[in-house]
C-alpha cells in the first residue's frame, strides 16, 4: 500500500525477471516512491518550456501576478493505480489557434511524462485562464532599452 | 447591447390593448342599446346584479376561485417585471475540444480581454469592452469601442475588420457569426501606456 498522495514505479515482468535472477530478488532492492508534486511539476515544467504557452508570476496571494510564458503553470493530478489525470490551467498566446496549440501542448504533457515517470497519462484537462500579445510583455511600462 | 424585454412588451402590450378594446366596445354597445337586443343582455339603466353581492361570496369555491385567479395574475405581472432586467447573456465556457484525450476550456472573458488589449492598442482607441456569446463553434462578438474626438473611425474599422476580427477567429478556429460594433466618441486622450521601441544611435 502506498503512502497518502505518493505512487510507487510499476516493474514490468521482464524487469521483474532480471531482478529476481540477482541477488535477492526485488523486495530487497526497496521500492521508488513518486509524490503526485513530482507529477505535476513535471506537467507544468514541459508546459513552461513551450513558447506559446505559460503560466504566472509574481504577486502575493494571487494578487498583482503577471503574464508570463516562461513561468510554470499551475497544475495538479488525479492518480488511480498507474494511471493518471492531469489538469493543468495555462496561458497562451494571442491569437494562436487554440485547439491545435493546446491539442500539441497535451501531446507534449503526455510524453514527457510518460518518458520521466512511466505513469500512463490517459486525460490531460487544458483550460486556458488568460492570452497575452507579445507587445504586452511589458505590461504597459516603460523599459529601458 | 443587453437583452432587454421589447418583445415580450411589445406581445403583452398588444393583448392586454385587444382585451381593452374589447371590453371597451362591449360598453359602448350596451350604453347605445345594440347589445340587450342582439344578445339579450340586461338593458340599459337596469341593475345588472340585482340585490347584494354577499350571498355570491358565501360560496367557499368562488373565494377560492377568485383567490387562485389573483395569484396567477400576480405571479404574471411579477415576471413580467422581472424580464424588464436587462441580461448581458454572457455565453458559458467555451469547450474547445472534449475528447477522450482531455478537454480544452477557455473562459470567454478570457477572450474578450485579449481582443480589448488588442483594440485598446489601435490608434485613437480610448478604452474598448468586448462581449463574447455564443458557443466556441458559433462565437457572436459585442465590441464597444471609445474614440477620441480626433481618431480616424473609417481607418480603425478597416484595422479593427483586417486585425481584430480574423485574430479572434484565428484563436477560436471558427468563422465569427455575428460581431457588433459600437462606437462612441470622448474627448479623452488615448493613453495606452506603451513606448515605441526605436532603434537609436549608441553613443561610444
Amino acid at each position: 500500500m502506498n503512502p497518502q498522495g505518493a505512487h510507487a514505479l510499476p516493474i514490468t515482468a521482464a524487469e521483474d525477471a532480471h531482478y529476481s535472477a540477482g541477488d535477492g530478488g526485488i523486495g530487497s532492492r526497496g521500492i521508488t516512491v513518486l509524490a503526485d508534486k513530482v507529477i505535476e511539476k513535471i506537467a507544468s515544467q514541459v508546459v513552461s518550456e513551450e513558447s506559446v504557452a505559460g503560466g504566472s508570476s509574481g504577486g502575493f496571494l494571487g494578487i498583482g501576478t503577471r503574464a508570463d510564458l516562461s513561468a510554470r503553470p499551475r497544475a495538479s493530478v488525479e492518480l488511480s493505480g498507474n494511471i493518471a489525470t492531469l489538469s493543468v490551467e495555462v496561458g497562451m498566446l494571442y491569437p494562436v489557434p487554440l485547439r491545435q496549440a493546446t491539442e500539441a501542448l497535451r501531446q507534449r504533457i503526455r510524453t514527457r511524462v510518460m518518458e520521466l515517470t512511466g505513469i500512463e497519462v490517459r486525460q490531460v484537462d487544458v483550460r486556458v485562464s488568460w492570452l497575452t500579445t507579445i507587445d504586452a510583455g511589458t505590461g504597459g511600462r516603460r523599459k529601458l532599452l | 447591447m443587453k437583452q432587454t424585454a421589447g418583445t415580450l412588451n411589445r406581445t403583452w402590450l398588444t393583448v392586454l390593448g385587444i382585451l381593452l378594446l374589447a371590453a371597451g366596445i362591449a360598453l359602448l354597445l350596451q350604453a347605445a342599446g345594440v347589445l340587450p337586443t342582439r344578445a339579450n343582455t340586461a338593458p340599459a339603466g337596469d341593475k345588472v346584479v340585482p340585490g347584494d353581492l354577499y350571498p355570491y361570496f358565501g360560496v367557499s369555491w368562488v373565494v377560492v376561485l377568485l383567490m387562485v385567479i389573483g395569484l396567477i395574475v400576480g405571479v404574471l405581472g411579477l415576471m413580467w417585471l422581472i424580464a424588464q432586467i436587462p441580461r448581458k447573456n454572457t455565453a458559458d465556457t467555451y469547450r474547445l475540444s472534449d475528447g477522450a484525450q482531455g478537454r480544452t476550456t477557455c473562459d470567454p472573458s478570457v477572450l474578450a480581454k485579449a481582443v480589448e488589449n488588442q483594440v485598446n492598442n489601435l490608434p485613437g482607441v480610448v478604452t474598448s469592452s468586448a462581449l463574447l456569446r455564443g458557443t466556441a463553434t458559433e462565437p457572436n462578438l459585442t465590441l464597444k469601442v471609445t474614440v477620441t474626438d480626433t481618431a480616424d473611425v473609417q481607418d480603425l474599422l478597416r484595422q479593427l475588420e483586417t486585425s481584430t476580427l480574423p485574430n479572434l477567429s484565428t484563436a477560436l478556429e471558427s468563422p465569427l457569426q455575428e460581431s457588433r460594433l459600437q462606437i462612441d466618441v470622448s474627448s479623452r486622450n488615448q493613453n495606452t501606456g506603451t513606448v515605441v521601441r526605436s532603434t537609436g544611435t549608441v553613443i561610444q
